[in-house]
């Protein structure tokens, strides 16, 4: 689905788990997200930092789509 | 280690008064049996119903597959750490009952329990078609979480295997094989001229009833290790997963690693089999490189000159698989990786969930997607409630009658990604 949307021109992020899949299919931006059971968020951490976690990820998800990108490229930390 | 596996073949099977083996025929008493079952208290209800090859017979939804064995000489007991205190196995005399099967069966615990079909066209990908089926049905109490379920469903195959092991006490085995595997530096020496070969086993370990244990601990909580080869005969690693039923590793399997066996097979011939490396699938990408680095450390640390890696389960233990084999290999150690693959129904898609350069030698054990017909069968052991939702089902997949067809992954270890099958790819 990334590579498909990717192929239509529309900027995607791919917020996986697992990035060397992600790398092996294909997408451009990836943004590793934290683990399978729980990707977006960490419930050990409790309720209120799961919130801040999910925040942090998904604005710089949105934040890779600004910008150009030459090659696939992780976005291990916010820029 | 040296271990004397005493196979005593089974014939038949047949309910009696006695639990016993007579003249190659095992008789189960039932009342026995289910009270052993039910020492539970999380199930309510257990029933024993038997199944042999050829019968028109379904068995649905199946968690697990367990061969009895009796340790007969040596320390501790068949699964150590969950039947019995911890204590090293692998070492003495083990007897097996060769051609019986206890299989537990219930309502789903997740959707990835499997049919074993006893005749008919599924019966061709089934190993368990062919053997003699003590089938422990259980029922659990309404109010049991998921995973409570699984573990009682676990237990009760291993409580019920124990039981019937207890018929092997006096027999005479049909046939005795000898296993041995010595310290490293001994063994390596013992054959200096031939290639020194290992085995990464690669344990599911994702969690969320997709676990496995090794001497009763949870293999997502260990790191790599070694085991000697002959500990898995006597049950140091067990089956808790309700992973696709086509590559469950069931109990069976780890009694019979068809790897480790053939590898002993051609031991002290054409290679020197040092060990297993022990690792797991994690969910977290960190435990992924972690373990995989491990395992790289541990197979070059035993100076291998090649090994062959299997996996359970598919999707993201194909990154596990694929970090150890690059990682392996950049030890300079070759290596060989056997697994199955899903390319989709129509075999367009990618059949593993990742790739690398390193992975240039694979055994393929066949395709999960390929679709099936199952016919209708006279009798179901179980319950056919949940086959459009089990794995390779689908939503009306399956007819008024019970018949239905579905992906050969539904069918328990057509696809083993171990080689514990009969599916293979060939490149021309």
């Amino acid at each position: 689905m990334v590579k498909e949307i990717d192929r239509a021109g529309i900027p995607v992020a791919h917020i996986c788990t697992v990035v060397p899949i992600s790398l092996t299919i294909g997408a451009n931006r990836i943004v590793p997200a934290i683990g399978i059971p729980y990707p977006l968020g960490d419930p050990t951490q409790g309720e209120k930092k799961s919130k801040e976690i999910r925040e942090q990820l998904v604005k710089r998800a949105l934040k890779t789509l600004t910008i150009p990108v030459e090659e696939q490229t992780v976005f291990e930390e916010d820029f | 280690m040296k271990l004397e596996l005493g196979k005593i073949h089974v014939r038949d099977v047949k309910l009696g008064p006695e639990t016993k083996i007579e003249d190659h025929v095992l008789y189960v008493n039932q009342e026995e049996l289910v009270a052993e079952v039910l020492t539970d208290d999380r199930l309510v209800n257990c029933r024993i119903e038997l199944a042999k090859p050829g019968e028109s017979v379904r068995i649905t939804p199946v968690k697990d597959v367990i061969e009895p064995r009796l340790k007969v000489d040596g320390p501790g007991t068949v699964f150590p750490g969950i039947m019995g205190k911890v204590q090293e196995v692998g070492t003495g005399t083990t007897y097996c009952m060769d051609g019986v099967c206890v299989v537990t069966v219930g309502k789903i615990v997740g959707f990835q329990e499997g049919v074993i079909d006893m005749s008919g066209p599924a019966a061709e990908y089934c190993p368990f078609s062919k053997t003699l089926n003590v089938c422990v049905v259980i029922e659990p109490r309404d109010d049991l979480e998921t995973h409570v379920y699984e573990t009682a469903g676990r237990m009760a195959g291993l409580k019920a295997a124990t039981y019937l092991a207890k018929a092997l006490k006096d027999q005479t085995p049909d046939e005795t094989i000898t296993y041995e595997t010595k310290p490293l530096l001994e063994q390596v020496a013992q054959y200096p001229d031939l290639p020194k070969v290992g085995y990464i086993h690669m344990l599911q370990s994702q969690g969320l009833l997709h676990d496995t244990y090794y001497y009763g601990v949870d293999a997502k909580d260990f790191v790599p290790t070694i085991m000697y080869p002959t500990e898995i005969f006597d049950g140091a690693i067990v089956s808790g997963n309700c992973v696709a039923p086509c590559d469950k590793v069931t109990t069976y399997h780890h009694l019979h690693n068809p790897v480790i066996e053939d590898l002993f097979k051609e031991h002290g011939k054409s290679l020197n089999f040092v060990g297993v490396v022990l690792t797991n699938e994690n969910v977290f990408l960190m435990d992924k490189e972690r373990h995989s680095d491990m395992t790289a450390k541990l197979c070059e640390f035993m100076g291998l000159d090649g090994v062959i890696i299997t996996e359970e389960g598919y999707g993201n233990p194909d990154t596990d698989l694929m970090m150890n084999c690059k990682k392996v290999t950049q030890k300079g150690i070759k290596v060989v990786i056997i697994t199955d693959e899903f390319p989709g129904r129509d075999g367009k898609s990618y059949s593993l969930a990742d790739l690398a350069d390193e992975a240039d030698t694979m055994i393929s054990c066949g395709n999960g997607n390929v679709v099936i017909h199952f016919p209708a069968m006279d009798k179901v052991i179980g319950t056919l409630e949940s086959i459009e939702m089990q794995i390779g089902g689908w939503v009306g997949c399956k007819n008024d009658d019970g018949s239905f067809d579905a992906e050969i992954q539904i069918i328990i270890a057509s696809t083993i990604a171990n080689g514990f099958n009969k599916l293979c790819a060939r490149g021309y």
